[in-house]
């Protein structure tokens, strides 16, 4: 039951036009529950026809008051006309997507019934066999005695199509409990459940007395329920109405007249065929044809979706019409309606949705009150060229053909001007083999354009007027396309003075071209073309876009205007430098004429024109940003390597040793010479003491000496200057102790 | 008391619980979709099941319900939202534009499908991601060249389009045969927005307008600037899908044969369901989320990180990137990750080898410039979220020890002097005791 619960489930045809208003207002102070309403701009569900925009907004008014106030308000742009298209195979390859079994069941009886009724429904033969696990489940639900009504009721819908193999004590065991279900039966729900299995026990059993004795005593009880607007309650103690109940409830009744043991009170047929108008008279509608029954009390609970609950209405008033003589005063076109709201769901997207949609066109196909017949054109586009022929087709809901009938051209016009009519009265003929009607040519009057065919079905039968519901006159909206001649093309250069025109070139518009041109700001650049239809007509294309592309990709648009008789466009450069943002240079021309009826719509590129603009003035606007290309703004950068310092430049090694040989050369020097000069070390002290102490002071040098080697080699300065001191002292009393005996043998030797 | 001693035992589970979005696992899983109608549910519901058969959970929900909202208690409760409300003036409950924004923000993810009766707040969303729809509430786009073939819709707005981008992480490895339908309204691209990027474009014959009015002035959007599908990254890596177009997710379509206009092939089914199951992987997270992880450095032949580099230090450098495939981590591969040795510019920029398992890696010498360094991955490709790790690292000059000693061009110098210690010592003997 859930997935059927979707809340405000409508759907709109592709076109919403005239501005549809209602308002409703629930019975007060009784469901506190929150409203919420939502409004559908939903423009897929058609399957085939144009689309129209179209705006729907919604204002919620009021909320939890009580009372409500909807209004739903579609403002539209265009007109309503739409083409609803039977049932056909997409909606069988769509069957058998959505309902596929899983380990070899549809899961619950009702799912599986569903699944059947609607492969039953479309004929399809390949249905996958579940016949096994669900006959098994059929059997057990009805030999269960705990089982739910529900189960029952759905197990005995399963075997009306599978018609599994159940006893008839089985039969008889249940319809037992159903009669005592019935007996003592107070909601709704309960009488439309048991009377709906035992309607099923008879047909599918006839020897089980299923037949009630006290026929009038349930269907009052039933009619108990109804309120005065058609519409029924679920239970005495549940004050709520709701549509989606009066359909189970009129299916329940017409159940309780075919159990009927003997006739029913004639009177109480009466008023129920007088609340089933009453209920018809709360029907909703779309501008585009279409009726629907929605519930109008929203409950969050036990709300239904549009879907759903016109379904129910649907299936119980054709289940009623079925089971009464006599006619129901509904008129045809509001069933019309209804079998539209159903065509023009769609494909639903869930099996649920599905079924009721499948399962309520099989109702109105087959209802006795009135058969809805839906014109449709395989084709709304007709091309003038090709000579494609109007057809049209004329089938019940599931597709199957109708009866003999003429199909009637009553009107065609162009669309936006209701009053010109290019078609008056036109018969279409009938090809039998392929069940098409037909118009071989159009008119002359017709040309390429937007046209709104008015169609009208005439049955030949006066007796099957009474049975079909044609729903009057038809308005489809038709493209009559053509190929467009295109001549007199030219672009030319004219000098702004004069209006002189200084270079012409005839151009081939469905052709290459490749004009070069060079201007200045100072002319003016003209393009003109001719453009006619098939049937020899000036034709106004919704494109003609002359665009400019400079080089850096600035591009300029202009819309090519109509004179009289031709197209053309003229370019006063001197008015555009500013637009053109100063930008001087070489301008590529691209031409694109196209319009919906028009087959040879086209972009050309027509050449470049070199410009000469004058300097751009500082306060001139620069061009706008242009988009940049992501993948520009992506991607690896390039690599960067680190450039090293390089060492710095040395001289050569044996350049090193050369000046090393240089440095040592005046030590050699200096000791040749003092060998020349001879020294010697006479002087040294010949004593012990002073002899000590000079070799001590020149071991001290030489340690000194050494330390300083000692020093570029490795010692840091800390140590060296550490060393040096205790070196220095040692140094300065030893030199001084030698020095001074030095000094003083010297003195002796002078004073001697 | 159980009860409570129940609740207690159950409280650190709840993380286990909760599959929802983290860094761990990008993809998003709670999706609220918020519809105009609940009939979407049922005719777009090959776009939905898709969906849920990857595994999402989606909540679909009224846009003006009043019990909506996208956060509780600081916490958000769906990973993902998808608007296909293009006629919503205003949403229930707590949501509005700031919430969605704020939802983003957080790194949430995005569907808007808009429509040509688009409200204005579905048309403020896009343009605060960065994309402009077509002003007149009444225009579509209009293409009388590449317009899909079709016996019943003749005013061309139903447009069949394969300029898509050219980037296989966007629409999967596999190509789109077939061209997308679209029937909606046109919107361009922000340039100062570097994040937008157009999916599907319209071809160079397209334009926006509304069709039943005649136009005296040039629209504004025009050729192949007319975006009908973007796409944002924004720099949380939260990612935005924008159409113009509602009924392109739908059923109709999804199924629709479709022949281009002057091409002689027609296809059996649209590319809808192909490009736009791919789109949503995409937007989902479930293709293009890279991950990096284990960045480490050291000297070459050594095996710990460094605190500090000696400049010319030669130095290997590697980092494992993966990316996100739905389910698992997955190891990236790619020619183009490169790394910065960065200090106010880059002074090494290197790409980096891969070992096709994940693992990258590069070596090269620090340059002679000593400071602060960077090791920086800034990985920013196309449809990919983007990586940016930097790592720190001091770079010192050469101690006083470190140079070179006894250089041969010094040896004039040193002889000069040790001859000159070699004299004086001789002297010092030779003048004292010289006679």
């Amino acid at each position: 039951m859930l997935a059927t619960n979707l809340y405000g489930m409508s759907f709109s045809h592709g076109i919403f036009s005239l501005p549809l208003l209602f308002g409703t207002f629930g019975p007060t102070g009784i469901s506190q529950s929150s409203h919420r309403h939502d409004t559908t701009q939903h423009n897929t569900t058609q399957t085939q026809h144009s689309r129209i925009v179209s705006t729907l907004i919604t204002f919620r008014m009021a909320r939890n008051l009580g009372g409500f106030l909807v209004l739903f308000l579609a403002i539209s742009i265009c007109e309503a006309a739409s083409i609803f298209q039977p049932i056909s195979d997409s909606h069988r390859s769509a069957a058998l997507e959505l309902f596929s079994p899983t380990d070899g069941s549809f899961g619950s009886l009702e799912e599986t019934y569903e699944a059947l009724r609607t492969f039953e429904i479309l004929g399809i033969k390949k249905r996958p066999d579940i016949s096994a696990a669900s006959c098994q489940s059929v059997s057990e639900t009805l030999g269960s005695s705990t089982s739910s009504l529900k189960d029952v009721f759905h197990a005995l819908k399963v075997n009306s199509i599978l018609k599994c193999k159940v006893n008839d004590e089985t039969f008889q065991g249940v319809a037992k409990r159903l009669k005592a279900v019935l007996n003592d039966a107070s909601s709704l729900l309960d009488f439309y459940y048991s009377i709906g299995s035992l309607v099923l026990i008879k047909d599918q059993n006839s020897g089980v007395d299923v037949l009630l004795h006290d026929a009038d005593g349930v269907f009052r009880s039933i009619k108990a329920l109804s309120q005065s607007d058609g519409r029924w309650r679920y239970s005495s103690n549940n004050p709520e109405s709701s549509t989606y109940a009066a359909g189970l409830a009129l299916e329940a009744l017409a159940g309780t007249v075919s159990l009927a043991s003997s006739e029913i009170d004639q009177s109480l047929i009466v008023t129920l065929k007088n609340d089933i108008v009453k209920l018809f008279d709360s029907i909703e509608n779309y501008d585009d044809g279409s009726f629907y029954f929605d519930e109008k009390l929203v409950d969050a609970r036990e709300h239904q979706g549009p879907l759903s609950t016109t379904s129910s209405v649907v299936r119980g008033f054709t289940a009623f019409a079925s089971v009464t003589s006599g006619s129901i005063n509904v008129p045809g076109d509001k069933i019309l309606g209804l079998a539209k709201f159903f065509l023009g769901i769609g494909i639903p997207g869930n099996s649920k949705d599905f079924f009721n949609q499948i399962d309520s066109l099989a109702c109105l196909e087959s209802n006795r009150v009135s058969v809805p017949l839906i014109l449709s054109l395989p084709a709304t586009v007709l091309s003038l060229t090709k000579k494609d022929q109007l057809k049209v087709k004329v089938n019940t809901v599931l597709g199957s053909s109708a009866p003999p009938l003429t199909v009637k051209l009553v009107q065609a016009f162009i669309s936006g001007t209701k009053d010109s009519s290019v078609i008056e009265s036109l018969e279409l003929k009938f090809d039998p083999e392929t069940a098409v009607h037909f118009l071989d040519v159009l008119p002359k009057s017709v040309d390429v354009g937007n046209y709104k065919f008015v169609f009208e079905i005439v049955l030949h039968d006066s007796e099957d007027k009474s049975v079909y519901a044609t729903g009057g006159q038809t308005q489809v909206p038709v493209f009559v396309t053509g190929l467009i001649k295109i001549d007199n093309a030219e672009i030319a250069v004219l000098d702004s003075d004069h209006g002189s025109v200084e270079t012409q070139k005839q151009l081939d518009l469905a052709g290459e071209n490749a004009v070069s041109l060079s201007a200045n700001h100072l002319q003016k650049l003209r393009l003109s073309f001719r453009l006619a239809t098939p049937r020899g007509n000036i034709f106004k294309p919704h494109q003609a876009f002359l665009k400019l592309r400079h080089e850096t990709k600035v591009e300029h648009i202009f819309v090519v205007g109509n004179s009289g008789k031709q197209f053309e466009i003229i370019l006063d450069f001197l008015g555009l430098v500013e637009k053109f943002f100063y930008l001087s240079g070489r301008y590529d021309i691209e031409l694109t004429v196209g319009d919906a009826v028009m087959e040879n719509s086209f972009l050309r590129a027509v050449g470049h024109v070199e410009l000469d603009l004058p300097e751009a003035p500082e306060k001139a606007p620069r061009p706008p940003p242009l988009a940049v290309d992501p993948s520009s703004r992506y991607g690896p950068k390039a690599e960067i390597t680190h450039i090293f310092r390089s060492p710095e430049k040395r001289p050569p090694q044996e350049l090193s040793l050369a000046f090393l040989g240089l440095t040592l050369l005046p030590l050699v020097g200096f000791l040749i010479g003092l060998l020349r000069i001879g020294v010697n070390l006479k002087n040294f002290p010949t004593s012990a003491v002073p002899a000590t102490f000079a070799l001590l002071f020149h071991l001290g040098i030489a340690a000194v000496l050494l330390l300083y080697v000692l020093f570029w080699l490795k010692l840091d300065l800390f140590i060296t200057l550490k060393t040096l001191c205790f070196l220095g002292t040692f140094l300065m009393f030893v030199g001084h102790r030698i020095l001074s005996h030095l000094a003083s043998t010297s003195a002796k030797l002078k004073s001697a | 008391m159980s009860k409570l001693l129940i609740f207690l035992t159950l409280i650190p589970l709840l993380p286990i619980l909760t599959t929802s979005f983290s860094p761990e696992n990008p993809s998003s899983r709670r999706v609220l979709v918020l519809l105009d109608d609940l009939a979407l549910k049922s005719s777009h519901s090959v776009f939905f099941n898709s969906l849920q058969s990857r595994g999402f959970d989606l909540d679909f929900k009224l846009a003006d319900d009043p019990k909506i909202g996208l956060h509780r208690y600081g916490q958000y409760l769906y990973d993902a939202l998808i608007l296909f409300c293009p006629t919503t003036e205003r949403f229930g409950g707590s949501i509005d534009l700031a919430a969605i924004l704020d939802f983003v923000d957080s790194g949430h993810d995005l569907i808007i499908a808009a429509d040509s009766n688009a409200s204005d707040l579905i048309r403020e969303i896009a343009t605060e991601s960065g994309v402009d729809f077509d002003e007149d509430p009444a225009a579509l786009v209009i293409d009388h060249i590449s317009y899909a073939v079709s016996n019943t819709e003749g005013d061309h707005t139903l447009i069949a389009s394969d300029e898509y981008i050219k980037s296989d992480v966007i629409l999967g490895s596999k190509k789109i045969e077939a061209p997308v339908l679209f029937q909606g309204i046109g919107h361009s691209l922000n340039p100062s927005n570097s994040l937008v990027l157009k999916v599907l474009s319209a071809s160079p014959s397209a334009y926006s307008s509304n069709p039943k009015s005649k136009l005296s002035n040039p629209p504004s959007l025009t050729g192949s600037a007319i975006s009908l599908v973007s796409i944002v990254q924004a720099r949380n890596n939260a990612r935005i899908l924008i159409s113009g177009s509602l009924s392109m997710f739908s059923n109709r379509f999804f199924r629709s044969e479709v022949q281009k206009a002057g091409s002689p092939t027609k296809h059996e089914k649209s590319g809808n369901e192909q490009f736009l199951t791919e789109l949503s992987k995409w937007v989902f997270h479930e293709r293009g989320h890279l991950k990096a992880m284990n960045v480490r450095h050291h000297k070459a032949g050594e095996a710990d990180e460094p605190t500090i580099y000696r400049v010319n230090d030669d130095l290997e450098y590697s980092v494992e990137i993966y990316e996100w495939s739905g389910t698992s981590w997955e190891p990236y591969v790619a020619d183009d990750v490169q790394v910065q040795f960065y200090m106010m510019s880059p002074y090494v920029l290197k790409n980096l080898s891969t070992d096709k398992k994940g693992s990258y890696f590069t070596a090269f010498k620090v340059p002679d410039v000593y400071g602060v360094f960077q090791f920086k991955v800034e990985y920013r490709r196309l449809g990919y979220t983007s990586l940016s790790l930097s790592k720190q690292i001091p770079v010192r000059p050469f101690k006083h020890n470190e140079y070179e000693r006894f250089i041969p061009a010094a040896y004039p110098y040193y002889g000069a002097a040790f001859s000159m210690m070699t004299g004086f010592f001789i002297f010092t003997a030779v003048h004292l005791y010289s006679k």
